[in-house]
């Protein structure tokens, strides 16, 4: 069949074309989507360092841990230091998004996040300044800030006394080498936040949310890990130490088993697609038996045939499959941007448009195929005979 | 003639069919020449085995048995792919129902079978131009099917049956849906195409006046064959015919 033919084919049902090509876009957009959710979700656990140990209370990620802990951890062998993590919750601008803020200890925060890299201001300057505070890029890019600004959050979990902000100066801004760091962080001092408390501004106990341990080279990270577990075995509070990557594991397990429902719902709709697409090509290749017949009168053979009507069913879901491609593309930029805080580093990357390509092609091989297959095995004779 | 090769040769030729767990004989041990450059009407009752016949000899089928030998070819050895060049090489075939593809330009539509040979894209596009003129279309070219009438759509069958320059036109009933003053231009058309041309025509029909244009007359009867009538002056197309060819 000749190209010619097989586009005044695929013309002359214009609704059907369409519609066709409708459902392949759609599936290989949702396709792409949930590929990129999976891929953003476990790149976080992949990026994943083991040579930081996440210590926090055995009862919840919810309950503080004394702050007397802090030395007694940096006592176990193996250690290299110790950095409180405060999850400080506030709320930048009434009802403004979301975007998280921890306090942090600068001397040791710092060394044990490489991953770090600050293009603005500096994290000396950070570390020189009480009040000061880093900012992720994009954050910053969001709100326009720029170093030396003062960053007003209201204290959810925090509040001060006087009901006023807390002020914050942007000392640095930095950006993530990898995505076990999310650009859409505030990082302030720890200690900032407990002399307020101590000075009776904020009528909260001290505590601290998780201790970031970084570990001395060569330290085996299991042993160091029964080793701080053991050693609040008998309270005040019991602690659960993991690594890094077991935290992000942890957070995404925490979710459900997010990407097995996610591939799930993409395997279902493609397969559902893909029983709509070869019922149509069946459908369409049945209503021109006689056509087949008159090629196959005039000399054509089995072979074109086949490949003709393969060709046709293949044209359609692989330009489908790109406008999918393409519209997935374009919203992701603007869901990109929506998400960023939960989940970081969701884009259609060159693997989610290989899978979308992939999946069009062999929706549109196979799909082609069986009706093409039928149409080649054909007898001439028969063929002509079938009623229009 | 009669020492001259025949173009067209079946021995002991048999053809059933199964229906239902039984076996229906259409052709029983048919034996037929046929010369080449002539014009053979082919009649018989319904059901008795002529379209069968035609698909034998076109190669869009083949025996359970005997020869069938065509332009010198043993048609009935022939399988699959060398079958399907053979008939693109020497036979183009003209149906009762046109048969055009509905989603082409009658241009196209004749271009098809062009489409199989080495011609390069202009020179198919000038020799569907040449045989639509010859069938009197050359105002039509650009046209669907849709958009043209029964007789028109039979010449662009026929354009698209020579476009390739086959020995032998095989046509089965071809103005079997059309009316009188049509179907005689029609047959006005394969004369020419026979006389001019020196097209090898084997035309099934049920009208004996159709039958009247034709050189021989076979007739076939449940399968085997009966006389051939020699028409000696065949029959011309009437004056009011002519006169509003289009
Ligand atoms: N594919 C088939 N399967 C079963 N029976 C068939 C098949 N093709 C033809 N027949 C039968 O074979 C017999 C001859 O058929 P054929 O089409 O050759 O007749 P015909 O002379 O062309 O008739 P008509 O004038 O009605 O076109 C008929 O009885 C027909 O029903
Ligand atoms: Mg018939």
């Amino acid at each position: 069949m000749s190209p010619r033919l097989i586009l005044k084919n695929l013309l002359a049902h214009p609704l059907r074309s369409i519609l066709t090509l409708g459902s392949v876009a759609l599936a290989v957009f949702l396709v792409c989507m949930l590929q990129a959710v999976v891929t953003a979700l476990s790149s976080a656990t992949s990026a994943a360092s083991s040579q930081r140990l996440w210590v926090q209370s055995a009862v919840s990620l919810f309950v503080d841990l004394p702050l007397s802990y802090e030395s007694k951890i940096a006592g176990v062998a193996g250690v290299e230091t110790v950095c409180k993590f405060q999850w400080f919750g506030g709320e930048y601008r009434d009802g403004g998004s979301f975007f998280a803020q921890f306090g942090v200890d600068a001397d040791t925060f710092g060394p044990a996040y490489p991953e770090l890299d600050v293009v603005d201001g500096s994290y000396d300057a950070f570390a020189g300044r009480r009040d000061g505070c880093l900012v992720g890029q994009a954050l910053a890019d969001q709100y326009g800030w720029k170093v030396g600004q003062t960053v007003p959050i209201i204290g959810r979990i925090f509040p001060r006394v006087d009901g006023s902000a807390w002020d914050f100066v942007i000392q640095g801004i930095y950006r993530a080498k990898t995505t076990a760091v999310d650009e859409r962080t505030l990082y302030f001092h720890f200690d900032y936040l407990r002399e307020a408390i101590e000075q009776g501004a904020v009528r909260m106990e001290p505590g601290v949310g998780v201790y970031l341990v970084d570990l001395r080279d060569g330290a085996e990270p299991t042993a160091v890990m029964s080793a701080i577990d053991a050693l609040f075995e008998n309270g005040p509070q019991r602690v659960q130490t993991t690594t890094e990557a077991e935290f992000a594991r942890q957070f995404v397990t925490m979710l459900g088993s997010v990407p097995v429902l996610l591939r799930s719902i993409g395997g279902a709709v493609l397969f559902a697609i893909f029983f709509a697409i070869l019922n149509t090509m069946l459908m369409a290749a049945r209503e021109r038996t006689r056509d087949l017949g008159v090629l196959k009168a005039l000399g054509f053979t089995d072979r074109w045939v086949f490949v003709g009507l393969t060709v046709e069913s293949l044209l359609l879901c692989v330009l489908g499959g790109a406008i999918g491609i393409a519209v997935a593309f374009v919203l992701s930029l603007g869901v990109a941007k929506a998400i960023a805080s939960f989940v970081p580093g969701f884009e259609i990357a060159g693997e989610s448009v290989a899978l979308g390509m992939g999946l069009s092609i062999a929706l549109g091989l196979v799909a082609g195929c069986v009706p093409a297959w039928n149409a080649s095995r054909l007898k001439p004779v028969a063929a002509l005979r079938a009623e229009d | 003639m009669a020492d001259s090769d025949p173009i067209i040769r079946l021995r002991h030729v048999e053809r059933s069919y199964t229906r239902g767990g039984e076996i229906l004989p259409v052709l029983q041990g048919l034996d037929l020449e046929m010369e080449a450059g002539a014009f053979y009407a082919l009649m018989g009752p319904s059901g008795s085995g002529k379209t069968t016949m035609l698909n034998l000899i076109g190669g869009l089928d083949s025996p359970d048995a005997g020869e069938v030998i065509v332009a010198g070819e043993h048609v009935d050895l022939l399988r699959g792919a060398e079958l399907s060049h053979w008939r693109a090489e020497h036979v183009g075939f003209v149906f009762q129902g046109f048969n055009l593809l509905p989603v082409l330009t009658a241009r196209e539509n004749v271009e098809l079978p062009l489409q199989l040979t080495p011609l390069s894209r202009s020179q198919r596009r000038a020799q569907a131009e040449r045989a639509l003129t010859l069938v009197g279309l050359a105002d039509r070219m650009t046209h669907r099917p849709a958009q043209l009438s029964g007789g028109q759509e039979q010449r662009v069958a026929i354009a698209r049956a020579i476009a390739t320059d086959p020995s032998i036109i095989l046509a089965d009933e071809p103005t079997g849906d059309l009316d009188r003053r049509t179907a005689e231009q029609i047959l006005d058309l394969m004369q020419r195409l026979n006389r001019e041309l020196g097209k090898t025509i084997l035309m099934v029909t049920h009208d004996p006046v159709a039958a009247e244009f034709a050189d021989r007359v076979i007739h076939l009867d449940k399968g085997r064959l009966g006389r051939i009538d020699h028409n000696h002056e065949p029959r011309r197309i009437s004056a009011e015919a002519a006169a509003d060819v289009g």
